[in-house]
């Protein structure tokens, strides 16, 4: 449940980051298409890293062992 | 990964592509020709061909005008060093400075020339004859020193001579003083003696002393004196430690040796009088004399200045202007003569965009210079390869060079730049991941792009220049770092519980066995990144190796399916569907059967929880793929989905090596069947000049050629799978390493200080711990994960699909760089 509202939330940051760029600077369809292409990627290089780490410890096969001194 | 990007149904990409380029043909009249050429250089969208390359240097038309632009500006220089030496700095040119006449500037510089070579060659004889007049000076004030002591302690002895018997050995003379007077001791052994002074430098002295020695056989007599200070030599102009001597010698023999060994050893004789009336004479002389030539000295070095001022006001408009006049003429000498000697064609490359542009700076030039014919545009056809054009800007120029330097685009191939502006500060921050040494990388950044105006118009070291065109690159990188940071959850290697508290507690109230089977999971998991329980737990290592290496693994199996994209993109420009089908399809399927699934497998172990042992499924999949999965199995009918996956990747292969060359060989039949007689459609001018593009009418096949170069290829793709996504586990090493180094500073030096309650001990930690935190981590690791990132993108990115055997676009302009000499 966690993991699809985050992928919901990061899908609207996406959109609304794409919305900005086209709202200030917008230069004509060829540049347009440009910086739509950078926000869609970063936005899903972002949420890849969030989503194996967060995926990572859904089930976790180690857990933590504390060490001695704590 | 495959949104919609450029293709044919979107309009194109900016900097996906290069810009078209066109090759033009420009038959300008003589008489506008240089102001032609002047406004294409302001415009600075043409990349002119050179259409004399067979000619020398010598032999073309504007050789004459070339040696009088280079003349002009060795004279130029020649001023710039003279300005360095007085410490004159040129004044800054203004943004529109008034165009002077190239004639009136020669003349000008050869005026200036000659009177600053005649200042100059007066001075030096100034200052020789003021060091001269200074030597003798001190030779006059030393050498009267000897003289007078001398004269002292003759008197003295001469009482007591003149007590005792005169009873003295001849020998004695020479020890006693050397005033002719002590002529009447001894009336037997009379010889003149002479004497000669003069300064002798430190470092020659006992060897100059030794040779007047033995040369006279010991019939000379020597005194020295040290001078405090260094000494001007008058012939060498520079700071000598000397000795003021005196030699007395008898015989005129031994006076011509004493000259001869004096010139030999650069000592400067000068004369000097026994008589102390003339001395004192002699010095008043030479101090009136000394001050007279200080005056004029300084005189002369007043007038140099102010000429050097005078040059230095006007010094940039003439360098630029010299420097724009000879760019001008090599152009022109790159422009061919038309056959009627009226007029010069010129052949160069530009952006289709310009066409206007330049059509316009040309009918603006037949204007200018009055000419009655217009300028002739036109665009020719040709097969040659034209210059790769990419319009960046500040942004997208640092990437767009990074990507240039392993290779620039083939014409009009994809461009990895487009990606690479987002992928290549994200591997980074993957490599780097710690949100406190982030945001001290953007505080530096954003320095340097706050100051940008400033610090563009300085002159930086190297170092500080590679830093500062990269900056919009590290801005992307520092915050990128900041995000994966916060995702690792490591502010200087320390976790923070941001988002949520941690999902993990004790199994009990006691929390007994906390050390030794370990916590479980209770809540939710930890909604944003890396749960903060586990810094310093000892089953860290463990989780996080495994994390990190399967998080390597699922973003390199992305970006090589991204580069396998663009190849398709590029196949599809091109208009080669033998590219689509036997080699897009077949590296597909390859690399996603094979890494692909193992990708696949990664999610589904990290969803299920399942215990399966990926290597050993991997492996096995190979080695006895029909064998039974047992505890490995993650998913219903596992075994037969991996076999057709073996097959589809054992198949692929041939697919990748074997129709394309014969599909190729059968093409190029086909196109050249019906034409053993190609219509020449380029005009005259420019089909000698193909020849060096290799593009006949009449391309040659090879067979053989074509095949290695295809086995080649696919054995490169095969392989390459395996170790390119081994490579990607660099960036799981690169972050272990990061963290840990980080981890290190942390604990054993700010804890360490801290844990001594001595406020010296915290400080002294504290410094050390900036220390290793800037230059280890901010400087060292930065550089290593941007070299380890540029290398990812290079090889295991751009080898998917670049080619990049292109050339750039050169355009003709006026900006020059700080530094060009030519």
């Amino acid at each position: 449940m966690g993991f699809l509202i985050t992928t919901l939330i990061f899908l609207v940051v996406g959109i609304i980051a794409s919305l900005c760029v086209r709202i200030c600077c917008n230069r004509g369809p060829s540049t347009n298409l440009l910086h739509l292409t950078l926000v869609i990627t970063a936005t899903i290089c972002c949420w890849m890293m969030w989503a194996i780490v967060y995926i990572a410890q859904m089930n976790p096969l180690i857990v933590p062992i504390l060490s001695e001194t704590e | 990964m495959g949104e919609s990007r450029g293709g044919g149904c979107c309009p194109p990409m900016d900097l996906m592509r290069s810009e078209t380029m066109q090759l033009v043909q420009l038959i300008v009249p003589m008489e506008s020709a240089h102001l032609t050429v002047s406004y294409l250089g302001d415009l600075g969208l043409v990349q002119f061909k050179d259409l004399n390359s067979e000619k020398s240097p010598f032999q073309r038309t504007y050789a004459a005008q070339i040696k009088r632009c280079g003349e002009m500006a060795r004279k130029i220089r020649f001023f710039k060093d003279q300005m360095s030496k007085a410490g004159v700095i040129p004044k800054e040119l203004l943004e529109k400075e008034s165009d002077i006449d190239l004639d009136d500037v020669e003349v000008k510089l050869g005026e200036l020339e000659a009177e600053l070579v005649e200042i100059n060659a007066n001075n030096d004889k100034l200052q020789r004859s003021y060091n001269e007049l200074m030597e003798y000076k001190l030779v006059l004030q030393k050498a009267g020193e000897f003289f007078s002591s001398a004269h002292r302690s003759a008197t003295a002895q001469q009482r007591e001579i003149e007590s005792e018997d005169s009873q003295q050995a001849g020998d004695d003379l020479l020890e006693s003083p050397l005033l002719q007077e002590e002529k009447s001791i001894d009336s037997s052994k009379q010889v003149k003696l002479g004497f000669l002074t003069g300064l002798v430098p430190r470092e020659k002295s006992m060897v100059f002393e030794r040779i007047l020695f033995r040369a006279t056989r010991g019939n000379i007599f020597i005194r020295q004196t040290v001078i405090e200070e260094p000494v001007i030599d008058p012939s060498s102009g520079e700071k000598a430690e000397k000795n003021v001597f005196v030699v007395f010698y008898s015989g005129e023999r031994a006076k011509s040796k004493i000259l001869k060994i004096c010139e030999a050893f650069g000592a400067n004789r000068y004369p000097f009088s026994e008589d102390l009336g003339k001395q004192a004479q002699m010095i008043t002389e030479v101090s009136g004399r000394l001050s007279e030539l200080k005056t004029t000295i300084d005189a002369g070095l007043g007038h140099r200045d102010i000429l050097l001022q005078t040059i230095g006001d006007k010094f940039e408009l003439w360098n630029l202007k010299v420097r724009k006049e000879k760019a001008i003429y090599h152009t022109l000498n790159m422009l061919s003569l038309d056959v009627t000697k009226k007029c010069l064609v010129a052949e160069g490359w530009s952006p289709v965009f310009a066409s206007n542009e330049i059509q316009d700076a040309l009918q603006r030039a037949a204007f200018d210079s009055n000419s009655q014919v217009g300028s002739i545009f036109q665009v020719l056809r040709t097969k040659e390869s034209p210059p790769t054009y990419f319009r960046t800007n500040k942004f997208t120029s640092a990437i767009q060079e990074i990507v240039d330097a392993y290779g620039v685009a083939k014409y009009q191939e994809a461009n990895p730049g487009v990606f690479t502006i987002v992928t290549f500060p994200f591997l980074f921050a993957v490599m780097f991941g710690d949100w406190g040494h982030g945001i001290c990388i953007l505080l530096a950044t954003m320095y340097l792009i706050l100051r940008e105006k400033k610090l563009s118009s300085q002159k930086l070291g190297d170092i500080m220049e590679m830093a500062f065109g990269g900056r919009y690159v590290i801005l992307m990188m520092s915050l990128f770092s900041i995000y994966t940071g916060l995702i690792y959850n490591e502010f200087f290697s320390i976790p923070y519980p941001l988002f949520a508290p941690s999902a993990y507690d004790c199994r009990d109230a006691s929390c007994s066995e906390a050390t030794t089977i370990g916590l479980i999971k209770v809540r939710d998991t930890y909604p944003f990144g890396l749960d903060p329980v586990w810094h310093g737990t000892r089953s860290e290592l463990p989780f996080l190796n495994s994390l990190k290496m399967k998080m390597s693994i699922l973003l390199g199996v992305s970006q090589m399916n991204l580069g396998i994209i663009m190849s398709y993109f590029n196949a599809r420009f091109f208009k080669s569907s033998v590219n689509i089908w036997f080699q897009f399809i077949p590296q597909m399927i390859f690399l996603n059967s094979l890494f692909g699934y193992l990708s696949v497998l990664i999610i589904i172990k990290w969803c299920t929880g399942s215990q399966a042992d990926l290597y050993h499924v991997m492996i096995y999949m190979f080695l006895s793929p029909t064998d039974e999965l047992g505890e490995n199995q993650l998913f219903p009918h596992q075994k037969t989905v991996q076999l057709v996956l073996l097959f589809l990747a054992l198949v692929s292969v041939p697919c990748m090596l074997l129709p394309k060359p014969f599909i190729l060989k059968k093409q190029h039949e086909a196109r050249h069947q019906g034409q053993s007689y190609a219509p020449l459609d380029e005009t005259d001018e420019s089909l000698h000049v193909e020849t060096t593009g290799g593009s006949h009418g009449h391309e040659e096949f090879e067979f053989s050629e074509i095949f290695v170069h295809q086995l080649i290829h696919t054995i490169e793709f095969v392989l390459g799978a395996v170790s390119n996504t081994a490579s990607y586990l660099r960036l799981w090493a690169l972050s272990l390493a990061h963290s840990e180094l980080s981890s290190v500073f942390y604990e054993k030096v700010l804890l360490l200080a801290w844990g001594y309650n001595n406020v010296l001990i915290l400080i002294l930690g504290i410094m050390v711990f900036i220390f290793a935190t800037v230059g280890v981590l901010l400087v060292m690791e930065t550089l290593s994960a941007f070299l380890h990132a540029l290398r990812l993108h290079w090889v295991e990115f751009q080898n998917k699909f670049y080619e990049g055997d292109g050339y750039k676009f050169a355009p003709f302009t006026f900006i020059f760089t700080a530094n060009e000499d030519e």
